[in-house]
């Protein structure tokens, strides 16, 4: 009842069975239809957004999650075999283990970035974005719905990609703790990242610029194929700064038990952002930036 | 005598030249349209690739290939973005021309089948070797490349970005929905991009894909570019020279034919 206030307040005529008083002839009839009582949260609204935020991406799963598993697997043939069939190791492990969780969460980073955006743009630019709106869901539902699909992707293509190469490379299991934590974590932040770039965006390629301009880089450039000792000394520092850079790190201690940076200081930055994101995305859903006229 | 307000038919001789050429130009113009934002986006990945070899090579690594590490990739790199420049140029406007239901204009024009294959495919091939410039101007900024024959460069390049633009062609055909280009793209375009010595070379690779690349005309293409920088080519010239024309006709001639027939174009 009280999400779908707000969605009253601008209606110029009464809708059918909210706030119109039964004609005394249907007075029988009209009396059973009266608003729906939701309580706190709407679960089956948000349901049904979840689940159409699911569908949406396995409708094409050979471009969600099969593009991505393909991807980490030509990432993992190709660095292999440029760097030395390997005979190259990072610390005590061959650089293909050394590889793979950093692959896995390359993925993780750029799905869950990728599903929320889209689906939020691909909603504005087609106009059906008013179909969300306007069902009795408060913008803290209308968040939930769509980053729970982005983190769904997120994590099935993480899962994906780690099975696959999991066929090839003997990836060992130290902390699987760490592994759902910064897993969950880096799903979520990406899919609060997407939400506000599909809420930001006006065009294909606004989503496109920062996909390949932020999102791309950062996942390449946070640790993802190398160990960050090897960045000369200035950059150490940036590397530091850069939240990515704990996702990957924190993730890779899950399968290796080797970490670059500090594991506390990683774990509350990654949580802190989120939450600070969440904030930020229910705020633009409730202010509806560029979503309401 | 032709009633008055009305033309004789043009008369054409063995090619429509104009037609040819305000097809070939509307196509090219389409990607001179989105050229800064592609170029730019493949700048980017290029660099992102460079830099993180770089960082990933172990120290004591000084050579690949013979040259220094960062020599060896450039060149690769620049040819693959290429020959993805030339695929996606000549699949997208195919695609897209069939979705938005344009490809009755360009199959009523009197252009023959050959023509308008030539149109679109030449303008990918010629988008492919312009991205590839601008990356390589780009990179040899930060990286000192040498440039032993650029007739090699030219003629591989040319080649390899024919045969992409053919393949992104018949792509187009072949595909009803985005779907089926994303398809392609990330199962053939993508894995012979990258697996075809882009980023490593043959004494890499185990003994039964070392066999396996010398069936993958994409290698050729991609050892020629690279042979034209550094000098020292990891298969003879002339076999990828021949394999590469030998492929790009046979790709074309089943471009031509399936246009003719209106394979997927024509109702």
């Amino acid at each position: 009842m009280v999400n779908s206030q707000s969605e009253l307040r601008s209606e110029p005529a009464p809708l059918p069975g909210q706030g119109l008083r039964p004609a005394d002839g249907a007075a029988a009839e009209q009396a059973t239809i009266g608003p729906r009582d939701l309580g706190r949260v709407n679960w089956r609204g948000l349901w049904t957004l979840y689940l159409r935020e699911v569908k949406r991406f396995l409708n094409v799963f050979t471009q969600t999650i099969m593009a991505p598993m393909v991807t980490s697997l030509l990432f993992l043939a190709i660095f292999t075999l440029a760097l030395g069939r390997g005979n190259l190791k990072f610390g005590e492990v061959p650089y293909a283990v050394f590889l793979a969780p950093g692959l896995i969460m390359m993925q993780i980073i750029q799905n869950a970035f990728a599903n929320t955006s889209s689906s939020l743009l691909i909603s504005k630019v087609q106009g059906n974005i008013v179909d969300v709106l306007m069902p009795p869901l408060s913008h803290f539902e209308l968040a939930l719905g769509f980053a729970g699909g982005g983190v769904t992707r997120g994590l099935t293509v993480g899962l994906a990609a780690g099975v696959a190469m999991a066929i090839f490379v003997p990836i060992g299991i130290h902390q699987p703790l760490a592994i759902v934590w910064y897993a969950l974590n880096a799903s979520v932040m990406l899919a609060l990242l997407g939400m506000i770039g599909g809420i930001w965006a006006e065009k294909f390629d606004h989503i496109a610029a920062v996909t390949n301009f932020v999102i791309v880089p950062f996942s390449f450039l946070s640790g993802t194929f190398y160990s960050i000792e090897r960045l000369p000394e200035g950059w150490l520092l940036v590397a530091h700064l850069n939240p990515f850079f704990y996702l990957i790190d924190g993730f890779r201690y899950g399968f290796l038990g080797h970490h670059d940076g500090n594991l506390l200081i990683g774990s509350l930055v990654v949580a802190g952002i989120n939450a600070a994101l969440c904030l930020l995305v229910v705020r633009m859903l409730a202010r509806g930036y560029k979503l309401k006229p | 005598m032709q009633p008055a307000g009305y033309s004789a038919p043009r008369r054409f001789g063995a090619v429509n030249g104009r037609g040819l050429w305000t097809l070939y130009r509307r196509a090219f113009l389409r990607f001179c349209k989105f050229a800064v934002e592609g170029t730019l986006g493949q700048v980017v990945s290029s660099a992102l690739f460079l830099t993180v070899f770089t960082l990933a090579l172990p120290e004591r690594v000084e050579t690949l290939g013979g040259v220094a590490p960062l020599v060896f990739l450039l060149p690769g790199i620049v040819a693959y973005q290429a020959f993805h420049a030339a695929f996606e140029n000549a699949a997208f406007p195919v695609v897209y021309d069939k979705l938005e239901g344009m490809m009755g204009d360009v199959l009523m024009a009197p252009l023959k089948p050959w023509e308008i294959v030539v149109a679109y495919v030449g303008a990918a091939t010629l988008a492919g070797l312009v991205t590839g410039t601008a990356i390589l101007l780009l990179g040899a900024l930060v990286v000192p490349l040498p440039l032993a024959s650029l007739g090699l460069v030219l003629a591989f390049g040319a080649l390899g970005c024919l045969l992409f633009a053919l393949m992104g062609f018949l792509t187009g055909l072949w595909a009803e929905k985005w779907d089926r280009y994303a398809v392609v793209e990330t199962f053939l375009v993508l894995p012979l991009g990258i697996l075809s010595g882009t980023f490593f070379t043959l004494q890499a690779v185990p003994a039964v894909g070392r066999e396996l690349m010398r069936f993958n005309p994409v290698f050729y293409a991609i050892d020629g570019v690279r042979a034209g920088f550094i000098g020292s080519a990891q298969a003879p010239a002339a076999v990828g020279l021949a394999v590469l024309a030998l492929l790009c006709l046979a790709l074309f001639a089943l471009c031509w034919r399936l246009t003719a027939a209106g394979y997927k174009i024509r109702a």
